[in-house]
């Protein structure tokens, strides 16, 4: 198997909530410029491109084909994925097969969102809207909920059933959400790639309203207008045209079936049960030749829309035990400078550009490996082997990438 | 390193309306389950290779792809497997009252529905939990036919 | 081509104007009758591609609601958001790895049922300023490539009228085409009401319900599975600039470098000599010249020519869509797969009454895009080489 490996990363100078000062087009020209800037590479030097973004937040079909003269793609082989919120990663795994299966050698992926152009609450709802009309016209009573009715949960919908269950089954406490929120913001005021940088603490979290118990406002993650770019090479480009590269040695997915508003056809799934992060983690790991992930990942970072995720992902992908996750958090090992750093980043908890956050997960990951972070938190021991996650669909879809500072050996 | 962003560059306004869109779902499930409730009773479909018992039933099992269609009736009371409390509206503003709304696993079924549990204090709400639906006096054939699920 | 690839089987809907039926159901069944096909179940399936549009289908991430019905849960799955040659050439690239020895690719839209494909193209356009000028529209757009042509090469609307009946008489042999005529004549197209000058109704394609599902294998896997694989040669992509003014209307430079990459992969050289058959998605009748020439099969220019002396029908010297090509069935995301896929039934002898004699090595196209911006083409053959 042909090895692969991210030589650079471009971003937009900020993610924010509104980039009122350039279009679409534009906003993604700056994250491939940046990527060029980082690399010393040009456009000839990429073979093919692979694009991604949640198109319907934007209201605009098939983006890739307006922004082709925008981002260098004139005359090169494009190939656009959209998988939801695991769509960043779903695009760096696409443009790792196009250099894996031999077809190309330099690949750039470039995913993105600006969901302040768009309505993300008609984006998100209308993945439900016919679904929904059924429910009501079967008298569901969705929103005022009594009885069988109700989406439930309130306006974070099954991310509080997720939580609630998760603390019942790992033993963790809702003031753990509150600690793990507050890491992962502090964390974010050290990156300038975040949205949400305020240093913050336990009291602010607690200060925040509860929305449905157990999450609160300060649970929550924002949406951000931003693009990031990876350039993927193989061997021999990689050593040709990069001083360093973080070399992807494992790369799954999964789609459980849609936990969420799969009312009408059956949820047989418990939203915290989260199969496929074990599924994927698991081919993940064996693909990378890791055989003790919780000795040998180094660090994580992981898709967490709501401050609980990142401790239940942690269980689901196999970095701790169950019920783990929490005493990790108050022994300090997920801190920066702890045993398993987790979210160094902010997460996504801090930073939301949809359609690019789970390209960060792996972007973040090949910065620390090629300690190539600009800002502070660059984690202070040596990264070998790092684990991203990516997440989306109705609580279905989990990838994941092992990125690794050496390549897989041929064995 | 800072950024600063520049002048505002030009906006318009569009919509995206999702109501012209003609849907087709299976409602069949759906069908069956309502018609039940007009008799104060649960209905969904079985799959016969791997036992899964889907309330409402799909018209395939997603396990074994198979086509299902064998009806079978479920208790009207369950256990609680997860819930939360909804202290907000959507709009952020403080609600009331809290109010429990649960995904609840009936018995003989393995699919979990949402439901609202009142007649407790919500801090006594736990997962495991037994709870039993209660009718309204007037089924009509239609989801809101159970007024709220209590504990048991 | 290190790792060879070879598509072992094909299944298609009966393409409609209205499947009658829900999405997942169509889906449900068209997995379930090429798993039976084959033998198999979804349990050997090591990682599914789909294809569909959160436009067309009316709801963000269309694919939430198609991994169970193809068989995808708790399986490996991904999605391609443009037409379907794409999540074929993805899921060669998938299985070239070494990661994956088989892939189901199903790429699907109703088309014709739930929403029309013209307001989907409509989204394409940059919002702050085509968008609310209204002027370019699929129609406008595909009757500006017309003129363009026939005012460069002098292709008449005789000769238009020509090809679209050819195509609708082709249709009339695919046993999945939802629009056909057998006895169609140029005069029957010429009936049809202007649409966008010169654009006539039966010039351009049928909103269409429609899917197609395909299975590709490694070459130990193929041959397991089937006695008779389709070997892919070749493969290749380009994408043109947004702006019509900025391109050459009546050439495809996206289809022209596509095959280039496509050819150089397969060793093919001489596509008019060493092509049997082509099966090219042209969404409106001049856009089959105009690709066919970018593809090297006809001369530039060609299009009247080719269309008076025959030379694309079926038994002619370079056919051309047997299958009835974009006037018999077009489901957007879907049509590019299709092409494949009756790429697979003339390479396999599957064919029917549409079968291109003793056909060996075969060419399928895929578009995205007002007038063709993104193409993509494959090269296939019997012979795995």
């Amino acid at each position: 198997m042909r090895n692969v490996g991210i030589i650079g990363i471009g971003y937009t100078p900020v993610f924010v909530s509104k980039r009122k000062d350039v279009n679409i087009v534009e906003m993604i020209g700056e994250a491939v410029d940046a990527a060029f800037r980082n690399t010393n590479l040009t456009p000839d030097d990429i073979d093919a491109l692979t694009f991604g973004n949640m198109q319907t937040f934007e209201g605009l079909n098939l983006p890739h084909l307006w922004a082709a003269d925008h981002i260098s793609a004139l005359d090169k082989p494009t190939i656009r994925i959209s998988t939801g919120g695991t769509t960043g990663m779903s695009t760096l795994q696409a443009a790792y097969y196009q250099v894996a299966s031999g077809l190309y050698d330099v690949v750039m992926a470039v995913t993105w969102e600006k969901q302040s152009e768009g309505d993300s609450q008609v984006g998100l709802a209308g993945i439900v809207m016919p679904e929904a009309m059924v429910m009501i016209q079967s008298g569901m009573d969705l929103f005022g909920g009594r009885g069988m009715g109700g989406m439930g949960g309130g306006s974070t919908g099954a991310a509080s059933y997720q939580a609630t269950s998760y603390l019942h089954h790992s033993g963790a406490s809702p003031e753990h959400i509150d600690k793990m929120a507050a890491l992962e913001r502090t964390n974010a005021s050290k990156n300038p790639y975040a949205h949400l940088r305020k240093v913050t603490t336990v009291e602010d979290i607690q200060a925040t309203p509860f929305i449905s118990w157990p999450l609160r406002y300060g649970h929550t993650c924002p949406t951000s207008d931003g693009a990031t770019v990876a350039i993927v090479a193989s061997e021999e480009k990689a050593a040709k045209l990069a001083d360093n590269a973080a070399w992807i040695t494992g790369v799954a997915c999964c789609a459980s079936d849609p936990t969420t508003a799969n009312f009408i056809e059956g949820q047989i799934t418990d939203p915290a049960e989260q199969r496929p992060a074990r599924i994927a983690a698991e081919k993940a790991f064996a693909m990378a030749g890791i055989k003790n992930p919780k000795k040998e990942i180094d660090m994580a970072e992981l898709y967490n829309g709501f401050a609980h995720q990142s401790l239940m992902w942690l269980e689901k992908l196999g970095l701790c035990k169950e019920g783990e996750a929490h005493k990790l958090l108050d022994k300090g090992a997920l801190d920066i400078d702890g045993e398993l750093p987790t979210n160094a980043s902010g997460g996504v908890f801090s930073t939301n550009a949809i359609g690019a956050s789970a390209m960060n997960r792996p972007a973040e990951c090949a910065l620390q490996i090629m300690r190539k972070i600009e800002g502070e938190h660059q984690i202070p021991k040596k990264v070998k082997n790092a684990l991203a996650h990516g997440w989306g669909g109705l609580f279905q879809y989990v990838t994941v990438m092992i990125l690794s500072d050496e390549p897989r050996k041929a064995k | 390193m800072t950024f600063e962003m520049g002048p505002e560059t030009r906006q318009v306004q569009g919509t995206w309306d999702v109501t012209t869109y003609k849907y087709k779902i299976d409602g069949g499930g759906m069908k069956l389950l309502c018609d039940a409730m007009k008799e104060k009773k649960i209905r969904g479909i079985r799959c016969n290779e791997c036992g899964t018992v889907y309330v409402p039933g799909p018209t395939f099992c997603r396990k074994c792809h198979v086509d299902i269609d064998e009806m079978v009736e479920v208790e009207d009371s369950g256990e609680v497997g997860t819930f939360a409390v909804e202290m907000a509206d959507m709009r952020g503003n403080p609600t009331e009252k809290e109010r429990v709304s649960a995904q609840i696993k009936l018995d003989g079924a393995d699919t979990w529905l949402g439901g609202t549990i009142e007649g407790i204090d919500w801090k006594e709400v736990k997962i495991g939990m037994k709870v039993k639906a209660v009718w309204v006096d007037n089924p009509e054939g239609k989801l809101s036919d159970i007024d709220h699920f209590e504990p048991l | 081509m290190d790792r060879k690839v070879a598509i072992v089987g094909q299944a298609q809907t009966k393409h409609s104007e209205d499947i009658g039926m829900p999405r997942e159901r169509m889906l449900f069944e068209l997995a379930k009758g090429l798993f039976g096909q084959l033998g198999i179940t979804r349990h050997d399936i090591d990682t599914f591609v789909l294809c569909s549009n959160d436009f067309q289908t009316g709801r963000t991430i269309s694919n939430v609601f198609e991994d169970t019905p193809v068989g995808a849960y708790m399986k490996d799955e991904t999605k391609v958001e443009a037409d379907g040659v794409w999540a074929v050439t993805y899921a060669a690239t998938r299985i070239m790895s070494g990661i994956y020895d088989t892939a189901l690719v199903v790429a699907n839209s109703l088309g014709g049922s739930e929403f029309r494909p013209y307001l989907i193209m409509d989204y394409q356009l940059n919002p702050t300023y085509d968008r609310q000028l209204g002027l370019i529209n699929e129609l406008s757009a595909a009757a500006f490539q017309a003129r363009s042509y026939m005012d460069k090469y002098g292709m008449t609307d005789a000769q238009l009228d020509m090809i679209a009946s050819r195509l609708l008489r082709n249709a009339a042999k695919n046993p999945n085409a939802l629009q056909s005529k057998a006895d169609a004549t140029p005069e029957y197209i010429a009936g049809s009401e202007y649409l966008y000058e010169p654009l006539r109704k039966l010039h351009c394609y049928p909103f269409t319900d429609g899917a197609c599902a395909l299975l590709l294998a490694s070459a130990e896997k193929a041959k397991e599975l089937t006695d008779s694989p389709v070997w892919i040669k070749g493969m290749g992509d380009s994408l043109e600039s947004y702006y019509l003014g900025e391109r050459e209307l009546f050439r495809s430079r996206s289809s022209k470098l596509a095959a280039e990459r496509a050819y150089r992969m397969a060793g093919i050289s001489n596509p008019a000599g060493q092509i049997d058959v082509a099966e090219v998605s042209a969404k409106f009748a001049h856009q089959e010249p105009i690709i066919c020439e970018a593809l090297g099969l006809f001369p530039e220019g060609s299009g009247g020519e080719v269309a008076e002396k025959g030379l694309s029908e079926i038994g002619g010297e370079m056919p051309v869509c047997p299958s009835g090509g974009g006037l018999g069935a077009y489901p957007f995301s879907a049509a590019g797969a299709i092409c494949v896929a009756e790429c697979f039934r003339q390479l396999t002898g599957g064919a029917g009454d549409a079968q291109v004699a003793n056909a060996g090595t075969a060419v399928a196209h895929g578009q995205d895009g007002f007038c063709a911006q993104h193409s993509a083409v494959m090269v296939f053959s019997r012979e795995e080489g």
